[in-house]
Formats: structure tokens, C-alpha cells, sequence
């Protein structure tokens, strides 16, 4: 079996965005960048397929951006149980899902995978876009926010959440899953795997080598706009509990108006 | 003169409230602007959905009815949304960023070529759709503006506030949803329902939130008693995710759910700025935390600098004897 497993680099969600004003640009200099925290779930699992399937399964690691997001690949994908990379080359910074979609369709296309594996959404960008589509343009069978995934033969068992509860999807591969947290417990590489893994092949590849044109977008991104000021906070000085909560009570009743 | 559709997403017949929301807000762009509102449903049985979705401002009801989505399946409702965009060409499509619309806009956009922007709060008509929605969790936002002949565009549940209705109905009319040669590749076996009815966090009004503060796992029952007398939805920090006393469909935060409710109770949450990142879109947010220091009084509207196992109990009390 032929795993794909696509993630992306993305500032680590301690990240703080400094940003005064509108602004038709946003400083992303300094931010600290590590594997999308969905896309670890997504490599966990498809390392633990590995393992029940045996060593003729093969796992990679797909990822698009520049030199910089190696170090994610080489520490939290081939350090951990990926056995290859590939690695688009093109500028993607800031594109949109479809365009992203597209590409990873090139590739998928020309591997020829059994499953892929994405996260359910990255942190930077909050789309949730890009595993669905990639399913749509490969015509494959998807689920999206999986947290529960049993493979018997070809055959799939999906849970995924939905509101006030959770749907069991049933299908058979090819197929995508894009993982929630929850699916399972992502592994920390030791040392030694993340030395050997800067041995393990890393596939270097343009559009120009899949045979596509650089995608075009259809939305552009006009404007950032920081969040709305939120006013001083109103303490309520009153030694005792149960009076300050009396007086809450009634701020929320008589101020905001909300209860 | 725009012409916007909007999905009416239904389970078990009965339409999301976030769809009317969508509705009404489209109608205020299409009477400044020109151009019509049309409600597309799937389902077994159009109900009276002409009615409703005509007294929240659409048009025309147009309804694709068929035993094969009365349930949601990716594939056939993909295929019967895109053959409703290729029969009339609208220039937009609006679906709620629900569990549902989140799965379903971007096999439609991809099946279309098409814009598809996700989890928006705010949709703007001029010569061009903008529209407005939360990046990083809600650390930043974006405006997007829209290339392509038509979009697809989520909308988060409660950014529209529903006036009252009106007493118009919509034109009912049918369509082909192009579903008879589809074999779909994966099915929904079966939809499980999380026991307790628990409110979900995306849609609650207000939501009453436990975090390290609380001690043990057993002690969230405090936050859930608080909650049961608000009506509230419960949500939980990442610490207690991560520790494993409450599930992770709890999570408020970054790596958690993003929520904007009328009221956020954070009760003995220090608020790390991926949580604050998660809720600080509240209308407004009271704090409970013994440390005055807590960035969550920074985000906060009222605080109580106090031990919570005293004031979340007495506030329960105080709100139940409010009249």
C-alpha cells in the first residue's frame, strides 16, 4: 500500500500577530514555524497503518514551501516513520486551498497512492479546505474530521465529529482522511531517528516537473484587519463570593443584557 | 444584480437556523444591489421550507427531493448542489461553516473551479463580493475578495443576527440534482448522537468554560451545573483536553474549537493566548480566577478575582434567583 501523507509548515500557535492597523500585508518575519499540529495526527496514523500492514507499505511525506520547511519534515515526518519526502519547490506562500489542491493533485496523481492523509485544517490559515478538494480532483472517496479510522482489507470505517455528535462513514480506498485531534497520540522522535533521518530521499519538484502550470487564484486577500478593542475589564471588588456573584448576576441581567 | 444562494442545510428534515440567517442577510444585498435569493434544499420531503426560507427574505425555494439525501453524503450532495450552479448560475453560494457545509463547500468549489472561502463572518456586495472572516484563530482577520464568476462562501453560525420574519413566500421550484448515475464511494452507516444532548460549542449562545483551575477531573460537574442553568453549551482549556478529563470536542482555542457566543464564563482560566485566540470574539466575557495577574482579565468584560469552588456555585444560585 502507497500512503501520502501531505502537511505544512505553519507559526506555532503561540505565535502573536502584530498587527496596529489595517494593513494590506502582514509581518510574518519572526514567527516561529512548526508542523501544522492536525498534520501530526495525519503522520501518526499513517506510521501506525505501517506497522499493522507490514514493510511493504510505503509512507510519504508531501510538503510544499522552501528550504525551511525541511527541518519539520526531517523531525516530525522521516524521524518518526515516513520513509521518503517530497518537496514542491514552487512559491506558494500565501496561496489559496484550490491552488494548493491542485498541485498535490499532480502529484497523487502520478504516484498513484492508496490513502492519503492531511490534517483536518492548518492553523494559519483556518481554511479546511485543501484535503477535501484534493479528494474531489483525484476522485477519490473522502472523510473529513476523523477521529476513529479501521481499515478491513480495502475496506474503510470512519468516525468523524459532527455537531452533538459523530458519523460512521463507510468506503473503500483510495481514499483521503483529513485527522482530528483525538485519531491518536502523536510519537516524538528520538535522537537517533532524527539524525538518520536526514539520509532518508528527499524528491525535489516543480510544476514545470509534473507537467502543470502554476495554478491560478481565484480570491485575493485585500486586507488584514486586527481584532476589535475590547474595553477595561470591570473587576468586582467584594469580599465575599457569594455577594460578588449576586452582583455579576445582575451586571449581566441590567448592563449587558445577556441573561 | 447579484443572484445568491443559499444551502438549507437540514437534519432529519429540520432546516439550521444558520440558513435563515443567511438568507436575511442576502436579501439586504440584493435589495440595495438588484438580483434575487434562492434557497436550494435537498431532502426526502420539502416540508414547509418554501414558507420559512420566503419569510426570511428568499425569492424562490428551489428543492431537489429524492430518498438518496434525505441523509448528507458528500458525493451526491456535491453533484446536486453543483447541477442547481450549472442550471442557474449564481453568482454566489452561501452554506453555514457547519460540520456539514465545512465538508461539503470545498468538493463543490474544487468540482467548480471556483472561490471557496471558509468560516466567514461577514459577506459584502459591491460591483464584487468581500468577504470578511478570522485567521489564527480569531488573532487576526482577512478581507477576500472574490475572482471567479461564483463563489462558494461558509458562514459561522450566528454572524447575521434574524430580525423578525415576514409573511412572504418563497416561489417553490424544483431541480434535477443529476444524482441517478452517481454511485458514491464512501456512506454515512450511521449518526451517533453524543450522550447528555450536549449544546454544541459553535452555535451555543453562551458557554460556561473549565480550565486547569478546576483541579480535577471531577469538579467539572461544577462547570456543567453552571452551565445547566444558562442554557449553556460547556467548553474546557487545552490543559484539560491534554489531561484528559474532558473530550476534545470540548476544546475551545486554536487547536480547538473557535467560538463567539453572546456570553463566554471562563471559570479558572488563565488564558493562554491560543485559548484567547478561541473566544475572545465573545460579545462578552466574565472571568473567574483566583490570580488578579491572568491574561484572561485582559480579554475579560467583568472579572471576580476569587476562589471559583466559591463563586461558580454562588453564581449558579444568584442566576437561578434572578426572575
Amino acid at each position: 500500500m502507497k500512503i501520502a501523507v501531505c502537511v505544512k509548515q505553519v507559526p506555532d500557535s503561540e505565535t502573536r500577530i502584530n498587527l496596529a492597523e489595517p494593513s494590506a500585508e502582514l509581518d510574518r518575519s519572526g514567527f516561529t514555524r512548526v508542523l501544522n499540529p492536525y498534520d501530526a495526527y495525519a503522520v501518526e496514523e499513517a506510521i501506525q497503518i505501517k506497522e499493522k500492514l507490514g514493510d511493504d507499505t510505503e509512507v510519504t511525506a508531501i510538503i510544499i514551501g522552501g528550504e525551511q520547511v525541511m527541518e519539520s519534515v526531517k523531525k516530525d515526518c522521516l524521524a518518526v516513520g515516513c520513509d521518503k519526502a517530497i518537496r514542491i519547490t514552487d512559491d506558494f506562500d500565501n496561496a489559496e486551498a484550490l491552488q494548493i489542491a491542485k498541485v498535490l493533485t499532480a502529484v497523487v496523481k502520478r504516484d498513484g497512492y492508496d490513502l492519503v492523509l492531511c490534517g483536518k485544517q492548518a492553523i494559519d490559515d483556518d481554511d479546511s479546505q485543501v484535503g477535501i478538494m484534493l479528494a474531489e480532483l483525484c476522485d477519490m472517496a473522502h472523510v473529513s474530521v476523523v477521529t476513529d479510522l479501521e481499515f478491513d482489507g480495502g475496506n474503510f470505517t470512519a468516525t468523524r465529529e459532527i455537531e452533538g455528535g459523530s458519523e460512521v462513514v463507510k468506503g473503500a480506498t483510495p481514499a483521503l482522511f483529513t485527522c482530528q485531534k483525538g485519531l491518536n497520540e502523536p510519537r516524538l522522535p528520538s535522537l537517533p531517528n532524527i539524525m538518520k533521518a536526514g539520509m532518508k530521499p528527499v524528491e525535489l519538484l516543480t510544476c514545470a516537473d509534473l507537467g502543470i502550470e502554476v495554478p491560478a487564484a481565484h480570491t485575493e486577500i485585500t486586507t488584514y484587519i486586527p481584532p476589535a478593542e475590547r474595553g477595561e475589564c470591570k473587576i468586582i471588588e467584594n469580599e465575599d463570593p457569594a455577594a460578588a456573584a449576586q452582583e455579576l448576576a445582575k451586571l449581566l441581567r441590567e448592563e449587558a443584557k445577556i441573561i | 444584480m447579484p443572484n445568491i444562494a443559499v444551502f438549507i442545510e437540514q437534519r432529519d428534515g429540520e432546516a439550521k437556523k444558520v440558513a435563515w440567517q443567511m438568507i436575511n442577510h442576502a436579501r439586504k444585498i440584493t435589495d440595495a444591489s438588484g438580483g434575487e435569493v434562492w434557497g436550494v434544499f435537498l431532502g426526502k420531503d420539502a416540508g414547509d421550507n418554501a414558507a420559512a426560507a420566503g419569510s426570511w427574505g428568499a425569492h424562490k425555494l428551489f428543492t431537489a427531493i429524492d430518498e438518496n439525501l434525505a441523509g448528507y453524503n458528500s458525493e451526491l450532495y456535491t453533484t446536486a448542489v453543483a447541477s442547481f450552479c450549472n442550471a442557474h448560475n449564481p453568482d454566489l453560494v452561501l452554506m453555514g461553516a457547519t460540520a456539514m457545509g465545512k465538508d461539503l463547500a470545498p468538493r463543490l468549489a474544487a468540482r467548480m473551479d471556483c472561490a471557496c472561502v471558509s468560516d466567514s463572518i461577514d459577506v459584502n456586495f459591491d460591483n464584487g463580493f468581500t468577504v470578511r472572516r478570522p485567521v489564527f484563530a480569531g488573532k487576526c482577520f482577512t478581507d477576500v475578495t472574490v475572482k471567479s464568476s461564483t463563489a462558494v462562501v461558509g458562514i459561522r453560525p450566528n454572524s447575521f443576527n434574524l430580525g423578525e420574519p415576514g409573511s412572504d413566500t418563497a416561489t417553490a421550484e424544483t431541480f434535477d440534482p443529476g444524482i441517478g448515475e452517481v454511485t458514491p464511494k464512501a456512506t454515512v452507516a450511521e449518526v451517533k448522537a453524543t450522550s447528555g444532548g450536549a449544546i454544541e460549542l459553535t452555535e451555543a449562545d453562551v458557554i460556561v468554560s473549565g480550565g486547569r483551575g478546576i483541579k480535577e477531573a471531577d469538579n467539572y460537574k461544577m462547570i456543567e451545573e453552571l452551565a445547566g442553568v444558562l442554557n449553556a453549551g460547556t467548553g474546557a482549556s487545552r490543559a484539560i483536553v491534554d489531561a484528559g478529563w474532558v473530550d476534545h470536542s470540548f476544546q475551545v482555542g486554536q487547536t480547538g474549537k473557535t467560538v463567539s457566543p453572546n456570553l463566554y464564563i471562563a471559570c479558572g482560566i488563565s488564558g493562554a493566548i491560543q485559548h484567547l485566540a478561541g473566544m475572545s470574539s465573545s460579545k462578552c466575557i466574565v472571568a473567574i480566577n483566583k490570580d488578579s495577574n491572568a491574561p484572561i482579565f485582559k480579554a475579560a468584560t467583568y472579572g471576580i478575582v476569587a476562589d471559583l469552588f466559591e463563586v461558580v456555585p454562588a453564581l449558579k444560585e444568584a442566576i437561578q434567583s434572578l426572575d
